[in-house]
């Protein structure tokens, strides 16, 4: 009888109804208003590449050893180096990296022995060509710089 | 017994295509009807073939490691235990215990997040549009761990041949509890929208039968597996990874249709949490990282290892030459052997049966095609 | 004739190593003997895990027997492996588990380019698509199977990818001017 009854009244349909309301509390917000919020990403992030300097001295901490070419699934880095005939070092001349092939797998930054190559937390890369985004030294140093929009 | 093809109706062929809402990827499926009833169907795969296998004989074994997170996207924590447990085993390595309880947390938390997604999109294929919302809720809070952990959501890379990369961050322990203790909860909230419905009882009972004989024959593994009532779990019958210092339960139910396989689903999200409790009680001090040489490089030889996840017995035949680059790997994805079972299942039913068999088997196009 | 150095000649190449296999020596293996007579399959083992090496005729007839005898009902996985400097190129490999046991093997047999292998659908259902993708990546035929096509690859293309000549830039031209409109993006 409790089982008949429960089947004209829709008990189940109900319950389920009753589910959906609950949560129908504007606590429960979770969309993030972007881009005026943008979210915080974790520190260990793999986001866009970037060539750290050293804080001092304003000089690139990579000494071009290519252990990030190599360590690439992708072969998509290109370090070219000159020796430096006072120091007898290899200074770096250029470093290409393409972000359009690259899986952001953190290879790269695993292999740098001197945390030259770091995978940051910025994660907006577009552009508009496919040139755009086969970042050289300059671009891989100051990063990429998204619009930030007023809110 | 008049012949119902008699009265000028003749046979559709009818192409469900590549790009359709409900087929979880790029699945085709040729269908032929008579009226809305299936007579026969045939599969065409290949759409998302990314040569994975060839890959991998022009990469290293470390730098193979982020193509295969790229298998199954929606679980790429379990493909990268298996192909490291793999190398491991050529290698003749074990990971240390520390790093084996992290990788049994990880790989837990991506069970969970892989059912979550599987209960969400499963729902909305048989026209539940509520689950989802609550499902991808849920699935942000592991991604999130596994965004402190690793660095990224989806395509983790998160183990290393030999181990770990990364210590596990400060307050790890305390997400994964909190995690634990908010999910159990919500796991009783889907199964208070879902379970008793008699619109979602009456979609799924008896829709899709494949009884314990069918899923040997076919060789299907995973939870459709133990829906059918075989009770068989790799990581209770070969245990890795340290499984076997946890207690769990293997969920099994008797029929085999699709109601079955969604219970088996939710009492196994139940057991991921009771596995991550214990697991996350005692990680164990010490390091992550085995003795591996900088350069991998296994002796000539071959190994098969295969794992549960989620979706089935995921395995890697990998086969070396002595060199730095694998000979060859092979993935035996869970998804390609059950979407087999596909045919048999939906003999006789109607279309919308169709779209409930696909999203019980639990296909995922990555690891179909690879 | 400027005078030259007598060249020293040169060392014998080495023999490619082998596989350091163990022999394999188990109830199943003496089954196994007693029923196809000794020598036919060579039973070893590497790494903890066994495997079977017989002829290529044979291997319809050991799956038969090891399904109904010992009890290997599960067909895991077929697939091959190409090793174009053998004369008998390629290895077929199939990998059976039996769930009462809690046991898997393996099961290799070495073919030449061009022999066409009996088909193992009708012991297991589960070689049907796992047969197809070992043709469509191979180029193995497989008799006896019923719907022998391609799978991943579409079905005009011609070429076996997975083959080691098959270079890993290469592409069906003809298949990719005819159907994506033009040169490949590579």
């Amino acid at each position: 009888m409790r089982r008949l009854l429960k089947k004209i009244f829709l008990v189940d349909l109900a319950q389920g109804l009753w589910v959906t309301f609950r949560n129908q509390n504007p606590k429960y917000i979770y969309t993030e208003q972007y881009p005026a919020e943008r979210p915080k990403v974790a520190e260990r992030y793999r986001g866009a590449p970037r060539l750290n300097l050293n804080p001092e001295t304003g000089e690139t901490l990579c000494m071009a050893c290519n252990m990030c070419a190599l360590a690439c699934p992708e072969s998509l880095i290109v370090v070219s180096s000159q020796r430096n005939e006072k120091t007898k070092k290899k200074e770096l001349v250029t470093f290409t990296f393409d972000t359009s092939r690259c899986m952001f797998c953190g290879l790269c930054e695993d292999s740098c022995p001197t945390d030259a190559l770091e995978l940051s937390q910025d994660f907006e890369l577009a552009s508009y060509t496919r040139e755009g985004q086969i970042w050289d030294r300059k671009m891989l140093e100051e990063g990429p710089k998204p619009t930030r929009y007023k809110c | 017994m008049p012949d119902t093809t008699f009265l000028d109706s003749t046979e559709l062929v009818l192409n469900m295509g590549p790009q359709h809402p409900s087929t979880h990827g790029v699945l085709r499926v040729i269908l032929k009807l008579d009226g809305e009833k299936i007579l026969g169907t045939d599969c065409v795969i290949g759409y998302l073939h990314r040569g994975v296998e060839k890959i991998a004989e022009a990469r290293t074994y470390a730098q193979f490691n982020p193509y295969v997170d790229r298998l199954d996207y929606v679980a790429a924590v379990s493909n990268g235990l298996g192909y490291c447990l793999a190398v491991e085993k050529l290698l003749n390595v074990e990971a240390s215990p520390r790093a084996q309880a992290v990788r049994v947390i990880l790989t837990e938390l991506n069970r969970i997040a892989s059912h979550v997604l599987w209960l969400g999109t499963h729902a909305l294929d048989i026209g539940a549009i509520t689950p989802v919302f609550y499902c991808f809720r849920e699935r942000e809070e592991i991604l999130k761990i596994f965004e402190q952990y690793c660095g990224a959501r989806l395509t983790t890379h998160a183990f290393r041949i030999g181990g770990l990369q990364y210590e596990i961050y400060d307050g790890f322990e305390q997400e994964v509890k909190a995690f634990c203790d908010m999910f159990l909860p919500k796991v009783d909230e889907y199964e208070e929208l879902l379970t008793n419905n008699r619109i979602w009882m009456s979609r799924l009972k008896n829709v899709g039968i494949l009884n314990a004989e069918d899923c040997k024959r076919y060789g299907v593994t995973g939870p459709v597996l133990r829906a059918a009532g075989v009770h068989w779990d790799l990581r209770k019958a070969q245990p890795y990874s340290g499984y076997e210092k946890y207690d769990f339960e293997i969920p099994t139910r008797d029929n085999g249709d699709t109601y079955d396989r969604y219970s088996v689903r939710m009492q196994e999200m139940r057991q991921a949490v009771r596995i991550i409790r214990q697991a996350v009680e005692g990680i164990p001090e010490g390091p992550i990282m085995a003795k591996v040489p900088k350069v991998i490089k296994p002796p000539v030889g071959e190994a098969y290892v295969s794992i549960e996840a989620p979706k089935g017995e995921l395995g890697y035949y990998i086969v070396s030459d002595g060199s730095t680059q694998p000979y060859r790997v092979r993935v035996r994805p869970p998804s390609f052997v059950n979407l087999q079972a596909l045919d048999r299942m939906v003999r006789g039913a109607l279309i919308a049966d169709v779209v409930a068999v696909i999203g019980t088997l639990d296909i995922v196009l990555g690891e179909v095609d690879r | 004739m400027p005078d030259e150095k007598p060249v020293p000649p040169k060392p014998a190449p080495k023999p490619p190593a082998v596989m350091a296999a163990t022999p394999w020596k188990s109830d199943l293996t003496r089954e196994l003997n007693d029923r196809f007579g000794e020598g036919v399959c060579q039973c070893l083992s590497y790494v903890g895990q066994n495997f079977i090496v017989v002829g290529p005729q044979m291997v319809v007839a050991l799956i038969s027997y090891l399904k109904v005898g010992p009890g290997f009902d599960y067909l895991v996985d077929i697939t091959a492996v190409d090793w174009p400097q053998r004369a008998e190129r390629f290895e077929l490999v199939y990998i059976l588990y039996s769930f009462a046991r809690n046991e898997r093997v393996r099961i290799k047999t070495q073919i030449a380019d061009g022999y066409r292998p009996a088909s193992v659908v009708a012991v297991h259902l589960t070689a049907n698509w796992l047969e197809r993708e070992v043709f469509d990546m191979f180029g193995i035929e497989f008799t006896g199977h019923p719907d022998l096509r391609r799978i991943l690859m579409p079905d005009e293309w011609q070429g076996h990818p997975l083959r080691k000549d098959y270079s890993i830039l290469q592409q069906d031209q003809r298949w990719v001017q005819e159907n994506l409109d033009g040169a490949s993006g590579q």
